[in-house]
């Protein structure tokens, strides 16, 4: 008979809460208390940090304040994200054991590819694309990141069901010019949701079920509904104590100034590009890149993959990051060189 | 040195093997803690690295602070209880020493050991060293360090 994990729901709350009980059920299934456990999970309008961030670098405060956008701090990693209701979390609990292997890449690979699969079978073609997220034709439709304690593992993810775009775009300091009718076009060339993909709003029910199937067949269990138990709302209510206070968000503070938002617009003979970044200048690293401009390239999603590859890459890398990038994809640049962009990048950072 | 499947152990230092953490009796009586080259392995390219406070008493196997890598945050345990003297700002600035260099520049904090006696009975060195992460490694079914 198939092993059995546990599916709970615990349905539309605020962001302190739900990452709460993020660090509740990871304790709780690493000190033993609960079985493997799915998690489905909604959030009124919030603001999520990765845990090493900054407010004060990724987000644009004073909107978040003047419109009850709820600004916290996850304890996974990754980059910020704005999360409100049209939206689905869904999280993974599981003791390491259970997975027959410790390299954290791999583990990703695997939790996500399954909920690629499941993503798909509502009828678009939904890939995992590294380091991590599920992507849509080059455009992200699930953001990802993990945490561990001990022998247990958190791994979650968004599910973009409908998605304000432009939200998106007020809330979070990222590298485009802030609600140009560009930027929008550039966001959406980035993001995808189910509703635009399949022409309705598919039912969250459907979608719940989808992805259980997936996880379900990937690791050969079946999943059961179950409610949460007095041992993880125990320490519920004592992470919450701790989140829910100013301190936990201002545990990592850094100022804007030290990650400036940088453009380079640069004529090359085969096109014009723009390098849109955000750099960590204390460390000379790429958080995030954007390239747009009037260029050819085959096909299109080839700059959302060569964006992907740059996160995080320190400046002194980029040459040959970008080399490998494009001696692996089978990208035809037509007028452009791999260089063109290495010149970009270097320009808008001097 | 033991090289245990392309990871490299150096025989001077104490190792919590479960923990994936190594811990350096220092000239002053103070613990140099790090991550091994089998824990940076595993976390791929560390790309954030942030200490608990300086003054702060850590118990053993308890969190001295988080490594980022891959978007996972996990916590990187004490091998030895005490209170934090020191923390490493050039791999906190530049995280990736830490994959460069686990056992040099990539070091991550160090401790005042409340009780180094008591705690490093805990702790592996040498061939038992070896032994253990060969084990740990074949449950694990870790290919091997790059």
């Amino acid at each position: 008979m198939d092993k059995v994990w546990r599916v709970v729901d615990t349905g539309l709350r605020p962001a302190a809460e739900n990452i709460a009980f993020n660090r509740a059920l990871l304790e709780a299934r690493q000190a033993g208390e609960i079985p493997n456990t799915l998690r489905f999970l909604r959030f009124t309008p919030s603001a999520l940090l990765g845990y090493h961030q900054s407010a004060e670098q990724e987000l644009e405060l004073g909107y978040c304040r003047a419109n009850q956008i709820e600004v916290q701090r996850r304890i996974t990693g990754g980059g910020a994200i704005y999360f409100d209701e049209t939206q689905l979390g869904w999280e993974l609990y599981l003791a390491k054991p259970d997975l027959g292997c410790a390299d954290m890449a791999q583990i990703s690979r695997r939790i996500c590819e399954a909920a690629a699969r499941g993503i798909s079978s509502l009828g678009v073609e939904a890939r995992y694309r590294p380091r991590n997220d599920i992507e849509v034709d080059g455009r992200k439709i699930s953001g990802t990141g993990g945490a561990f304690e001990g022998n247990a593992l958190m791994f979650q993810g968004t599910l973009l069901i409908r998605f304000d775009v432009e939200k998106m775009l007020r809330v979070l300091r990222i590298p485009a010019e802030k609600l140009s009718g560009k930027a929008i076009t550039s966001a959406r060339e980035r993001v995808a949701n189910l509703a635009d993909l399949l022409g309705f709003v598919p039912d969250t029910e459907a979608i719940k079920w989808v992805l259980s199937a997936a996880f379900a067949q990937e690791f050969g269990v079946s999943f059961l509904p179950g409610e949460l138990t007095v041992p993880e709302l125990v320490r519920y209510r004592e992470a919450l104590a701790e989140i829910i206070r100013p301190e936990w968000i201002d545990q990592i503070v850094r100022p804007a100034a030290d990650m400036p938002l940088l453009q380079a617009v640069c004529k090359f003979p085969g096109g014009l590009l723009r390098a849109s970044l955000a750099f960590d200048a204390p460390a000379r690293r790429i958080k995030q890149v954007w390239f747009s401009g009037d260029f050819f390239v085959s096909p299109k999603r080839t700059v959302a993959d060569l964006e992907a590859a740059l996160r995080d890459v320190p400046l002194a890398e980029i040459e040959p990051r970008i080399a490998a990038f494009f001696a692996q994809a089978q990208a035809d640049l037509q007028s452009l060189a791999p260089a063109d962009f290495v010149a970009a990048i270097k320009q808008a950072v001097e | 040195m033991a090289l245990v499947r392309g990871c490299n152990f150096p025989d001077d230092l104490y190792y919590d093997v479960e923990d994936n953490v190594w811990a350096r009796l220092e000239a002053d009586g103070n613990i140099a803690i790090g991550m091994t080259s089998q824990g940076c392995a595993l976390s791929g390219e560390i790309v954030a690295w942030t200490a608990k406070k300086v003054g702060r008493v850590v118990d053993q196997h308890k969190s001295t602070g988080t490594v980022e890598s891959g978007k996972w945050v996990g916590p990187v345990k004490a091998p030895v209880g005490g209170e934090i003297v020191a923390v490493n700002e050039a791999a906190v600035a530049i995280p990736s020493t830490i994959n460069a260099d686990p056992y040099g520049a990539g070091w991550l904090l160090k401790l005042k050991p409340a009780d180094w006696e008591r705690d490093a009975p805990a702790l592996l060195s040498g061939a038992a060293a070896a032994e253990a992460f060969e084990a740990k490694m074949q449950a694990e079914g870790f290919a091997g360090c790059a």
